[in-house]
């Protein structure tokens, strides 16, 4: 319970410090009081820099790290698989096609990217899930990391070769794509909250929960459902950001232990911070250019998955 | 609970179990013995509900059993298998928490008072934080029937619950559930290998033999060589012995 509290304690602290620190730096550094005297209204230029660019940003990396945290735990849960998350099975990468596709051939509409991106990711759901794929774990990554590339190699197809998800990414967001993803967002996290105790049933087999009398197809579909939004939103507004649903989730393991209801806000809370804090680095590094955040999470997440998988942190199916 | 000319057979590998007929004796220690695939695993679930017959009835206080939502039948019909998988890290009141499900909203938190009685009963209080997978095979099992007894149902089912437990656990499990059937009226019902247990613990047998009741009746009707040899397929002594009673052995080498 201790080790549980100062870590909920750390995270929170880790979370604030790193967004002060992500609207003070950037090509030109703010310091803390400069900040103050631009809230005051005293340093217009500041502020506007700060509101236009800064903010947005930090609130969208925040909310966005979030969702692709919570949505790997909970694929995690439903797929009982410690490796499945919805960037590297292909879930992402059908809703970035889907929504190529569907720009091109369809007419404008309304929150059409979301469901482009949501409806890509439920066709990936769907090649990906079956009796087989849930009872082996190898081989839900395996076929996962297929349609993966699949997916990736058509909208390239589509797209003569120029990749399109390096065009969307946290730089430029605008303030509306914020408004967009922060409603979705709150919605989807509230969701996540509430469903937790489901995570923690699928523990049992669907045989124990059966005589249980819980629903459990049912229970799973609302889950991946939940899951697929919150990933297609993300990959709407940002393109696809690989790995920290796999990474968070695990880290979150070691730090509360086991039951989803503690597993599911730390991760939110950690994935926020994860994905602030790569968003402000890549914007650093290499001024006056900039690197993405799914770049340097695909940098980061290889070797941790390595890691994981030799360590034998992966656990698929563990029999008591 | 009532079998009414029950017919079941999976697709593709024929029938299963053939025009059963029987009814399951309120309050009492119900046994079902025979030979391996004989469908005993097969008649349990067809009690519970879990399986439909493919003609023919299963009763439940005078109703189809197919007309009870699964929540009301998991508030009616408990379960306890030869062996339980988990697929996370999960402590001993986590489980049993499961089996409050019946009752709650599927989102709803339970609390560790609504479960501490039942760890009570398995006398498993104290391990109630632990995680399950650092239990013996005994104290395990003893988690699952918690769960099943969290149910409050009316009736136990218990699918070889003995399998993967030596002698002693066997012992003390039989006599929890002998205490739980005296003590709380449950009706239980279980599938037995070991006859000799059975033939001891139960109170009602059932004898099956390739999906057909050969034999409902007490533990001493079934004390039958002929009877016994010809269900198991193999030559059957009844021996009798001192302190235990008669004891089932079969004569080939």
């Amino acid at each position: 319970m201790a080790k549980e509290r100062s870590a909920y304690v750390i995270i929170c602290l880790a979370l604030i410090v790193t967004a002060i620190l992500a609207l003070m730096l950037g090509t030109q550094f703010y310091s803390l009081p400069q900040l103050w005297q631009a809230l005051l209204g005293n340093r217009p230029a500041v502020l506007s820099t700060v509101l236009t660019f800064r903010l947005p940003r930090v609130l969208a990396a925040m909310i966005a790290g979030g969702m692709l945290a919570s949505a790997g735990a909970i694929s995690q849960a439903v797929f009982r698989n410690r490796l499945a998350d919805p960037t590297i099975l292909g879930v992402t990468s059908a809703g970035e096609l889907f929504m190529l596709l569907g720009g091109m051939v369809l007419p404008a509409f309304i929150f059409q990217k979301q469901l482009l991106a949501l409806l890509g990711g439920l066709v990936a759901f769907a090649l990906l899930a079956n009796r087989k794929t849930l009872r082996q774990p190898y081989q839900l990554i395996i076929v996962g990391v297929a349609l993966n590339l699949t997916f990736m190699a058509l909208t390239q197809l589509f797209t003569k070769g120029i990749n399109v998800s390096s065009s969307l990414g946290f730089n430029g967001i605008t303030w509306s794509s914020v408004y967009s993803l922060l409603i979705t967002g709150f919605v989807g996290l509230v969701a996540v909250l509430l469903m937790a105790p489901w995570a923690n049933d699928l523990k049992l087999s669907d045989e124990q929960l059966a005589s249980v009398g819980v629903p459990v197809t049912d229970m799973r579909l609302g889950l991946l459902v939940l899951v697929v939004y919150l990933s297609a939103d993300v990959t709407a507004a940002v393109g696809t950001i690989p790995f920290i649903g796999i990474i968070v989730p695990n880290i979150a393991r070691y730090f509360v232990g086991h039951d989803y209801q503690t597993i599911l806000p730390f991760s939110m809370l950690s994935g926020a911070w994860l994905l602030l804090v790569v968003d402000t680095i890549g914007r650093l590094v290499v001024l006056p250019s900039e690197l993405s955040a799914a770049t340097i999470m695909a940098v980061l997440g290889g070797p941790f998955l390595i890691i994981l998988v030799q360590r034998g942190g992966f656990h698929g199916i563990k029999a008591r | 609970m009532e079998l009414k000319h029950v017919n079941y057979g999976y697709p593709g590998s024929g029938q299963l179990i053939t025009d059963f007929t029987a009814s399951v004796p309120t309050g009492q220690i119900l046994s079902i013995i025979g030979q391996n695939g004989a469908g005993k695993s097969t008649l349990l679930k067809l009690l519970m509900g879990s399986l439909s017959p493919s003609s023919g009835v299963v009763e439940l206080d005078g109703k189809p059993i197919s007309t009870l939502s699964s929540r009301k039948r998991a508030a009616k019909i408990a379960l306890v298998s030869q062996q339980h998988q988990i697929y996370d890290e999960m402590t001993v009141k986590e489980v049993v928490k499961t089996g409050r499900l019946p009752f709650h909203s599927l989102l709803a938190t339970i609390t560790d008072a609504e479960v501490r009685p039942f760890l009570e009963t398995v006398n498993l209080v104290q391990a109630m934080d632990r995680p399950l997978t650092s239990l013996s095979g005994g104290q395990q099992q003893r988690v699952w029937l918690a769960t099943a007894l969290a149910q409050e149902p009316a009736y136990l089912f218990l699918d070889e619950p003995t399998t993967y437990l030596d002698i002693r656990y066997q012992h003390d499990l039989m006599a929890l559930i002998r205490k739980l059937n005296v003590t709380q009226h449950l009706t239980v019902i279980m599938v037995l290998h070991d006859i000799n247990q059975a033939l001891k613990i139960s109170d009602q047998l059932w004898l099956i033999k390739q999906g057909q009741l050969v034999k409902a009746g007490t533990p001493a009707e079934l004390l039958d060589e002929q009877l016994l040899s010809q269900a198991f397929e193999l030559p059957i002594k009844i021996v009798e012995i001192e302190k235990y009673g008669p004891y089932v052995i079969q004569l080939t080498a």
